[in-house]
């Protein structure tokens, strides 16, 4: 089976694109950057663009904090031992939804040759948020979707007692 | 400018991306290697556009391999989980003003693991097993090769090309042909057939020989006319001739279209690979020095000659010695380093079983292609061997005696 990788980041050269705003670039690159959190983000049902939290950097400290439901996380920038290579399935038209880059699959998928993965970003940093989160008290997150669970708090909860 | 946009607070809705069922699984994490990295960022700003491939295969674990390098692709799982944001891509279609503030981001995928990339050799053993019965020798060259089954049946042997290599293979282009090259295969139509070791001492010696007779230097010689008179004179296929030239050292493009090149020989390559078509004859029945240095300084003629030396043939031979005449005559026996197992342990009670006692000088000769360096070399003596000084210096001896 084999597997084409190919190098797609944006240079010079490349159309102008929606760019992230340089407060958030400094955590990443461009137009990526890599959140890293405790636990996970745990959904219920169709998520396509549904609210997880507020992303805030703080002009004078540069420091990042995310705010889920009545969850204060404080967040830092992280360099990264190696830097990462961030890569995208390209979609050949319709792709089999299936078809993954498991690189323990052992077997001779038919479809897997079609498969092809851009690089699409070289990151160097990355956002942490690896504090317990703080309750926040008397502040309702009325922009959130109610009644989700969208932060698995339960996971959080796990980590942070060991 | 910038320092007053730094200075904003910057408050952004942080959203799952509006593609996001369709977009679970479409991101991975690579870590990078330095030099991996590096090519990766020259690319971006635009000199070349390197592309990897991943190799999978059934019984190994999956490979990347870049034009050059390989490495072993393993997939670390993290305690944490990672999310890839990104501007919506909905954004970038509709056709947004790409300098319009963008009031929030999406999370294209959550990834809990990480591709970890470990150099590794190109692993081009199966070459061996694939190539089985390919062999291209004199005469019968477009003879389709046959065999037969258990049960009597002739079938074609299937053709293994190039591109099957490519494709098969867990190594990088530039190590495949390395490896063809090193193993002297050749690539004809498309197919890969390894060269009878007979046909490539002929070809070498005719090259010698035809030098010569056009006068021609042997540093630095029109391609052209030797494979010509090699295929007037002796039915040598030009392809073959001209991929045991590059093979025996370095062509230069000729200036002129339609011309071969120059050849800059490898004197000491074509001499060495003519002394052990010769000694290979002499696998079971030892022969006689002297008489095998005549043969080889004759088959490469008069002015390579002086060239002629054992040395060049390390790790191919046992020297013993007659010891019924007197005063001792010296013998040869071709006893070729390639030929014996990789692992260590196998290799040293093989060399223990051809001799109890070997001399450290010449020990090391048959370690050279399983070791590194020499420091790992020396490593592998002290497991596998025993040292044991005497006047005429130190020697080796089995470490075990199992069968003792």
């Amino acid at each position: 089976m084999l597997i084409t990788v190919n190098v797609a980041i944006p240079g010079p050269s490349s159309d102008p694109r929606r760019k992230l705003p340089p407060q958030l670039v400094q955590f990443g690159t461009d137009e990526l950057v890599l959140i890293e959190l405790q636990g996970a983000l745990d959904v219920e049902g169709n998520k396509d663009g549904q609210l997880v939290g507020k992303l805030r950097i703080d002009p004078a400290t540069k420091k990042p904090t995310l705010l889920i439901g009545h969850h204060l996380l404080e967040g830092k920038l992280v360099t990264l031992p190696k830097p990462l290579g961030v890569l995208h399935r390209r979609e050949p038209g319709q792709m089999e939804p299936s078809a993954s880059m498991d690189v323990d699959d052992r077997e001779q998928s038919s479809n897997g040759s079609a498969t092809s993965w851009d690089i699409v970003a070289v990151v160097k940093r990355k956002m942490v948020f690896s504090k317990r989160p703080m309750p926040i008290v008397g502040k309702p997150a009325s922009s959130t979707v109610s009644g989700s669970p969208l932060y698995d708090e339960n996971a959080v909860d796990d980590h942070f007692s060991d | 400018m910038l320092g007053g946009i730094m200075s904003q607070a910057v408050e952004l809705d942080l959203r799952f991306s509006s593609r996001s069922q369709s977009e679970v699984g479409t991101y991975k994490l690579l870590e990078l290697p330095p030099d991996l990295c590096k090519s990766i960022e020259a690319s971006a700003e635009g000199s070349s556009s390197p592309s990897f491939t991943i190799k999978g295969s059934p019984e190994d674990d999956a490979v990347l391999c870049t034009a050059d390098k390989t490495y072993i692709v393993r997939s670390v799982v993290l305690s944490n989980s990672v999310l890839v944001v990104t501007p919506d891509p909905a954004d970038e279609d509709a056709d947004n003003d790409v300098d319009e503030p963008l009031k929030d981001v999406a999370i294209r995928d959550q990834l809990s693991e990480v591709i970890e990339l470990v150099p590794c050799v190109p692993r081009l053993h199966k070459l061996n097993a694939f190539l089985r019965g390919r062999e291209y020798d004199e005469g019968h060259e477009d003879e389709e090769s046959m065999s037969e089954d258990e049960d009597g049946i002739v079938k074609k042997r299937p053709r293994f090309t190039y591109e099957d290599a490519r494709r098969t293979l867990q190594a990088s282009d530039a190590e495949l042909d390395k490896g063809l090259r090193d193993r002297r295969i050749l690539v004809l139509k498309g197919e890969l057939r390894p060269i009878a070791p007979s046909h490539l001492t002929t070809i070498l010696e005719l090259l010698l020989t035809n030098l010569v007779s056009h006068s021609l230097s042997y540093t630095a010689a029109p391609v052209s006319p030797l494979v010509e008179a090699l295929e007037d004179e002796h039915d040598i296929r030009r392809d073959v001739t001209r991929q045991v030239i590059a093979w025996f050292g370095r062509i230069t493009d000729g200036d002129s279209p339609g011309s071969m090149g120059t050849w800059e020989m490898d004197a000491d390559a074509v001499v060495k690979e003519v002394g052990l078509g010769i000694l290979r004859a002499y696998r079971d029945e030892p022969i006689f020095e002297k008489e095998f240095l005549d043969q080889w300084r004759k088959a490469v003629g008069d002015t390579f000659e002086e060239r002629v030396s054992l040395k060049l043939l390390v790790g191919n031979y046992l020297a013993s010695s007659d010891t019924l005449s007197d005063p001792p005559i010296p013998l040869l026996t071709y006893f070729p380093s390639a030929e014996l197992p990789i692992d260590p342990g196998a290799r040293f009670s093989e060399l223990f079983l051809v001799r109890p006692r070997w001399k450290a000088d010449e020990i090391t000769h048959f370690l050279s292609d399983i070791a590194v360096d020499s420091k790992e070399r020396d490593k592998l003596l002290l497991k596998h061997a025993r040292a044991i000084t005497d006047p005429t210096g130190i020697w080796y001896t089995a470490r075990a005696k199992y069968n003792a």
